[in-house]
């Protein structure tokens, strides 16, 4: 797959997979793994992506005698996702005008 | 292996990134292991999932920009030796216009190169310029009623745009050529930073 198209997937899955409820890394990669496998480092990239583009925030909650980092979705990262459902809508209509060509042949 | 054992051997592979960064990143696969115990893992297992150290550390390379990583090593690391200060100072006459030669034959080659690519483009400008004067000059001189000069002029046009079509292509093959050549030469440095010291 197209490398730039993959990485802004992958930004809407995490952004997705925080959306309805704060979530943790391993979390995140479970809630993945039936869809995309994603490998931790990977994941560390996409994160930091995020919290420098303001799409989500961070804060470190004791877990077990632990520190943890939970991630929060934003505004602007749930515009995100809105906008990436927009442009999914025209990408399907042009996959299905591509797809009939193909069967008319 | 054990947590502590990847770890350590991660924190040695990834010498050379800034020193927040390897914490951030470490405190982030110390979390995952432990997650993972938490499920029912064993340590092992917990880090076998990880990956390889070799193999984090390789992507986490690639995904470093260079200037991060020149700016770490450009620290000193360990107090300087008052010798080897007086050394610089007393050799400042010798060593400092040596480096900055060696610095202005680097940026001169490199704006040679550019300068290679920014004169094919002027061609391409030229051209495109040349089609359209030639066009105006045809029209002016059929105003005039001067029909052979008009259909030179436009013969003229026409042999600029074929010639421009053809030079926008040779300039664009040049430039990514150019751009594929820097990227290469970053990554290659970035190896000379760093990729010694990976496990």
């Amino acid at each position: 797959m197209d490398i730039q198209l993959k990485r802004g997937l992958l930004d809407v899955c995490v952004l997705a997979a925080i959306k309805d409820k704060d979530s943790y890394g391993y979390q995140i990669i479970k809630d993945m793994k039936p869809y995309l496998s994603l490998s931790e480092s990977t994941l560390y990239t996409i994160l930091k992506r995020l919290e420098t583009a303001g799409m989500l925030t961070v804060r470190s909650a004791e877990h077990d005698g632990r520190l943890r980092k939970y991630y929060h979705i934003t505004d602007s990262g749930i515009a995100r996702i809105e906008e990436f459902k927009e442009d999914w809508k025209e990408i399907l209509s042009i996959y299905r005008f591509v797809v009939k060509e193909e069967e008319n042949e | 292996m054990n947590k502590q054992a990847f770890l350590e051997q991660l924190r040695r592979g990834l010498r050379g990134l800034p020193q927040e960064d390897i914490e951030e990143r470490l405190n982030f696969y110390s979390e995952m292991i432990d997650d993972r115990i938490e499920e029912g893992l064993s340590e092992a297992e917990a880090v076998a999932a990880i990956g390889t150290v070799g193999d984090v550390v390789s992507q986490i390379l690639a995904e470093t920009p260079l200037t991060r990583l020149v700016k770490e090593k450009i620290k000193p690391k360990s107090p300087i030796n008052p010798w080897v200060v007086v050394l610089l100072i007393l050799g400042f006459p010798l060593w400092f216009p040596i480096l900055a030669a060696v610095f202005a034959i680097i940026l001169a080659a490199y704006i040679v190169v550019w300068s290679v690519i920014i004169s094919l483009w002027a061609v391409f400008v030229s051209l495109i310029a040349a089609l359209l004067g030639g066009v105006f000059s045809a029209a002016c001189n059929a105003v005039c009623g001067r029909i052979l000069a008009a259909l030179s002029m436009l013969a003229i046009a026409l042999l600029s745009a074929g010639a421009a079509i053809l030079m926008f292509f040779v300039c664009l093959a040049a430039t990514r050529f150019v751009i594929w050549v820097t990227k290469k030469i970053a990554v290659g440095i970035k190896h000379m930073l760093i990729g010694k010291e990976t496990v």
